[in-house]
């Protein structure tokens, strides 16, 4: 009996010792890891209004490993949905169904939104809920409409393939894969998603001589209407103004009289912001239809048409919706064909072919040579 | 403290019961004030602030007289932004050294924002009042321009009296 006690005594202070080993020699240790930075290029009239999290530097080896990521079908339960099935590169990172199939038997409630300059973005989905890109990245690979797969499942099944463990090791010091490690790679890959070649951009450098049309769609574009003074507009600059063609703004579009999706107002239990959404980015828009929340607009023509001829009046309309038009004392815009017709050749403007083609943003596990990842292996062994 | 004798069944439950009910009544007033609309005043602040329709009413009042097109005259009311930052702990007054490089972002709930210096707020610089205006004529204001909307009664365009404005943020100016 004594023996036994003894006996079993030896075997705990073994299986203590082997504990305290494998704590000594795993990931919570400190590691001081070189990682180099990743220069995120922008034009300056971008403004440096950008958000990067202390806690989440954006590094080459981190992008890099968010790239891998983002286009890795282990992230999903069933091993067969990546990111990029939603956010197609071709179609600025957004897919063309006005809602997503994901692992489940639902599809979305919502259509799936581009990636485009995401750096400037402070409060992401169509209602603003999520005030960074990491808690941002959590929902969809959690949804069970979505990739339907718990964090700590994808750690475990990225652990046991070969790829990953050296790649987080390259980024975060150690081998070990974490759901937060996943969450910050990822968002690391998406910020550097900027799109800032349209021939818009061109235009703004001097590189980029506009036909006269669309000279004229971007002058109706950004003028609000004036029809006591002569002053013809398409009132879109409000809200989709600024070089970026991107503002931090909600508003209820004016889609329905009594809208089916309440928008930011489950957020807020405010009636004012009934109907409300984010106003989408305008970059590569040419690219990425299906249009609005519900993506019920299949073309450009048909957005157009919303704004100058469907407006619908409800408590929340938004106020810059109201009574704008080109005719004195006017209900509805009433741009003409022609005048719609060369707001949406502005609008054509905007797609930024280096964006969608360029190979940085593209799979890597198509282009991704061993030789590449031996290079940053060898770097950091 | 415990007061309760061990054994003391009854007591614990009634505790707990009443425990319980004022935790659920506490998240039911929360829920209802939560959809009110409300000013949340932060950032470089000695107290932070959220104040509700009511706490305005109860403040220091400002009235602003304008003239419309046809020469007749409205009345705008509110609390003096100077006023509200000075119950936030923060003076606009006499202003000195860095307390120059300090501006206030007023924010709406449609996501607007807007910058403020401080030297717009000190009288000793300025000889206008911007206010949160929550009245006009005596009347809330209307819905889609209200509850709450900045009134800088010196700005030639109207481009910053924003609406809904639900935070205001006092910072230092950083480059």
């Amino acid at each position: 009996m004594l023996n036994d006690v003894r006996y079993f005594g030896v075997i705990v202070a073994l299986l203590v010792a082997i504990i305290l080993f494998i704590h000594a020699n795993d990931d919570s240790a400190i590691n001081v890891i070189s990682t180099d930075p990743y220069k995120l290029i922008y034009p300056a009239y971008f403004g440096n209004r950008i958000t990067i999290p202390e806690d989440n530097p954006t590094t080459r080896q981190g992008v890099y490993l968010g790239r891998m990521l983002f286009y890795e079908t282990k992230l999903s339960s069933t091993n067969k949905i990546s990111c990029a099935t939603c956010h197609q590169q071709k179609f600025a990172f957004s897919d063309n169904h006005p809602f997503s199939t994901g692992v489940g038997k639902n599809s979305t409630s919502r259509n799936s939104m581009s990636l485009a300059n995401l750096l400037w973005v402070r409060s992401f989905f169509w209602d603003g809920r999520t005030k960074s890109l990491e808690e941002q990245v959590t929902v969809p690979l959690t949804h069970p409409d979505e990739m339907g797969e718990s964090l700590e499942n994808v750690a475990h099944k990225l652990q046991r393939m070969k790829e990953y463990p050296p790649l987080f090791k390259a980024t975060f010091g150690t081998k070990k894969i974490t759901g937060d490690r996943i969450v910050k790679a990822l968002s690391q890959f998406e910020r550097t998603l900027i799109s800032s070649n349209a021939p818009y951009d061109k235009y703004l450098r001097g590189d980029y001589r506009p036909t006269k049309e669309e000279l004229h769609g971007l002058e109706l574009f950004m003028t609000n209407p004036v029809p006591r003074d002569g002053i013809r507009g398409g009132n879109c600059g409000f809200c989709h103004g600024t070089p970026k063609l991107l503002m931090e703004l909600f508003h209820n579009n004016g889609l329905d009289t009594v809208p089916k999706d309440i928008g930011r107002e489950k957020l807020t239990g405010l009636p004012a912001d009934r109907g409300r959404f984010r106003v989408a980015t305008l970059r590569n828009i040419a690219v990425t239809s299906p249009y609005m929340h519900d993506g019920r607009f299949n073309t450009l023509e048909e957005v157009l048409d919303h704004y100058n001829e469907h407006i619908q009046q409800s408590p929340s309309l938004s106020q810059f919706l109201q009574n704008k038009s080109n005719e004195p004392g006017g209900k509805r815009l009433r741009l003409t064909t022609k005048e719609k017709e060369d707001i949406i050749l502005f609008l054509k403007m905007l797609t930024d072919s280096t964006f969608l083609t360029t190979p940085a943003f593209a799979d890597p596990h198509i282009t991704a040579s061993n030789d590449h990842l031996k290079t940053i292996n060898d770097h950091h062994e | 403290m415990n007061n309760f004798l061990p054994g003391d069944r009854s007591k614990f439950f009634l505790s707990g019961l009443l425990f319980a009910i004022i935790n659920l009544s506490s998240f039911w007033l929360t829920a209802q004030v939560l959809q009110k609309p409300s000013v949340r005043v932060d950032g470089e602040v000695r107290t932070c602030l959220i104040l509700y329709a009511d706490d305005l009413l109860k403040m220091k009042r400002t009235d602003l007289m304008f003239k419309d097109f046809s020469g007749l005259e409205y009345r705008y009311s509110g609390v003096a932004l100077t006023d509200i930052l000075k119950q936030a702990g923060v003076s606009t007054t006499k202003l000195q050294g860095e307390d120059l490089a300090k501006y206030l972002l007023a924010k709406s709930a449609d996501g607007s924002e807007i910058v403020i210096s401080f030297a717009e707020l000190d009288p000793n610089l300025t000889d206008q009042t911007i206010i949160l205006a929550d009245q006009m004529n005596g009347k809330p204001l209307a819905p889609g321009t209200g509850p709450f909307r900045i009134v800088a009664p010196k700005d030639k365009e109207r481009t910053r009296w924003i609406w809904e404005v639900n935070g205001l943020t006092v910072r230092y100016a950083r480059e």
